[in-house]
């Protein structure tokens, strides 16, 4: 059986397209898996895991990580919590500071602003359900002041960025998160 | 149709014209050609491959994330960064490392026009008036084309809600150049020619808009081209 010319040239035009379709799908999805520094990444440039590492004032040119808000300054933490959990525990003296927990892939697993966490000091306890369940055991006295956060997710970095309404309150700013702590419970 | 229909009658009586071009083309018996089924396949293959690396290259390459909220203006992507996310949107975060503004925290909105739909212009002078969300704190930021911080001439990219001038009924206006102006000036690039591009970045914190309420019927400030040299 021989084809027509114009059928030929159709199913190949099919052909291409849906194989370009594949192709398409293929590519957008591969990309995640294959970038070569993801924001978790980048974290682990300014300082060590489990402490809040002051990023450097947001400044043409001189951006610590994309996107980030030239009016705020931020602290980054990396965990993981097969170290174990992790508490967070700040005291930012400004209008407006708030917290957001990402996931290795840079998903958002939680946040809060300093309205939200009702209290003016951050303390914040991330852990996983087991982590939970032995805590449970034997709780700290603090446990009932702490918010709680259960996460499957293993690895990730909390960012905390606080509003400096004026550039003469930057060196206090920068002192309370120079104090934020992230790290084990005592 | 009639004259098809006779030629096989007639080619059928000989064995030897098996061949034979009078048969019609859907019965005529296939005579393969192996370098030209090659050929096609491999540009089957390789046009397919152009096209398609080439479509999700610009599209990743537009930054501009699917499921998109627009007013006016201003586009958000309140999915984009969460575990929701369409792959579009988590190819772009994560390809450029982009820590998102949680929902818990704010909204970011950008405008890549003005609101007569032109493209903004980094030498341009633009007026950025109205209103926005009910926001705690809110502060707008001048980013060039492909979203980073350029150089000013005071050195400061950024306007915040708190140390704005306002209008006696709450509304404000804001000047962007980057020659000084009076009022409320946000200094735009100081060495940036038209190519470079711009973007405007709202950033609402602590919104109800970005707590779960619809975006819809909120109003937000527009983008009014002044003048361009």
């Amino acid at each position: 059986m021989t084809l027509s010319p114009r059928f030929s040239l159709t199913v190949g035009l099919l052909a291409t397209l849906c194989l370009a379709a594949i192709i398409h799908i293929l590519v957008v999805l591969s990309i995640p898996k294959n970038v070569q520094h993801s924001a978790y990444d980048n974290a682990s440039a300014y300082g060590a895991d489990r402490q809040f590492n002051l990023l450097p004032d947001v400044r043409p040119g001189q951006e610590a990580l994309p996107d980030l808000d030239p009016a705020m300054k931020h602290a980054v933490c990396r965990f993981r919590l097969s170290d174990g959990p992790v508490l967070f525990d700040a005291s930012i003296p400004v209008s407006f500071w708030s917290i957001g927990l990402f996931n290795a892939a840079g998903e958002t697993v939680y946040s809060l602003n300093n309205r939200t966490a009702g209290a003016d000091r951050l303390s914040m306890l991330v852990l996983t359900t087991e982590q939970l369940s032995i805590l449970r055991e034997n709780p700290p006295e603090n446990l009932e002041d702490l918010i709680v956060i259960e996460t499957r997710d293993m690895s990730g970095f909390a960012l905390l960025r606080a509003f400096v309404p004026h550039p003469s309150e930057a060196a206090d700013v920068d002192t309370a998160l120079k104090r934020a702590t992230c790290g084990g419970i005592n | 149709m009639t004259q098809l229909i006779a030629k096989p009658a007639a080619a059928s009586r000989s064995e030897s014209d098996w061949y034979d071009e009078k048969l019609p083309r859907a019965i005529r018996p296939h005579r393969s050609h192996p370098a030209r089924t090659l050929a096609s396949i491999f540009l089957v293959v390789m046009l397919a491959a152009l096209l398609g690396i080439s479509s999700a290259y610009l599209v990743i390459e537009r930054e501009q994330p699917l499921n998109s909220v627009t007013i006016g203006p201003w586009q958000a992507y309140p999915k984009a960064g969460t575990s929701e996310a369409d792959p579009y949107s988590v190819a772009i975060y994560t390809r450029g490392a982009v820590v998102p503004l949680a929902s818990g925290e704010g909204l970011a909105l950008i405008a890549r026009e003005d609101s007569a739909g032109h493209d903004l212009d980094p030498t341009c002078v633009y007026r950025i008036s109205g209103r926005t969300p009910s926001a705690r704190l809110w502060t707008l930021t001048a980013l060039d084309g492909r979203g980073r911080l350029a150089e000013t001439l005071p050195g400061r990219v950024h306007l915040s809600s708190p140390n704005l001038l306002r209008d006696p009924d709450g509304s404000f206006e804001v000047t962007a150049a980057r020659r000084p102006y009076s009022g409320n000036w946000l200094p735009l690039a100081a060495n940036a020619g038209a190519s470079d591009g711009l973007r405007f970045v709202l950033r609402i914190y602590d919104a109800p808009v970005t707590t779960g309420a619809a975006l819809d019927g909120v109003s937000m400030p527009a983008i009014t081209r002044l003048g361009c040299p």
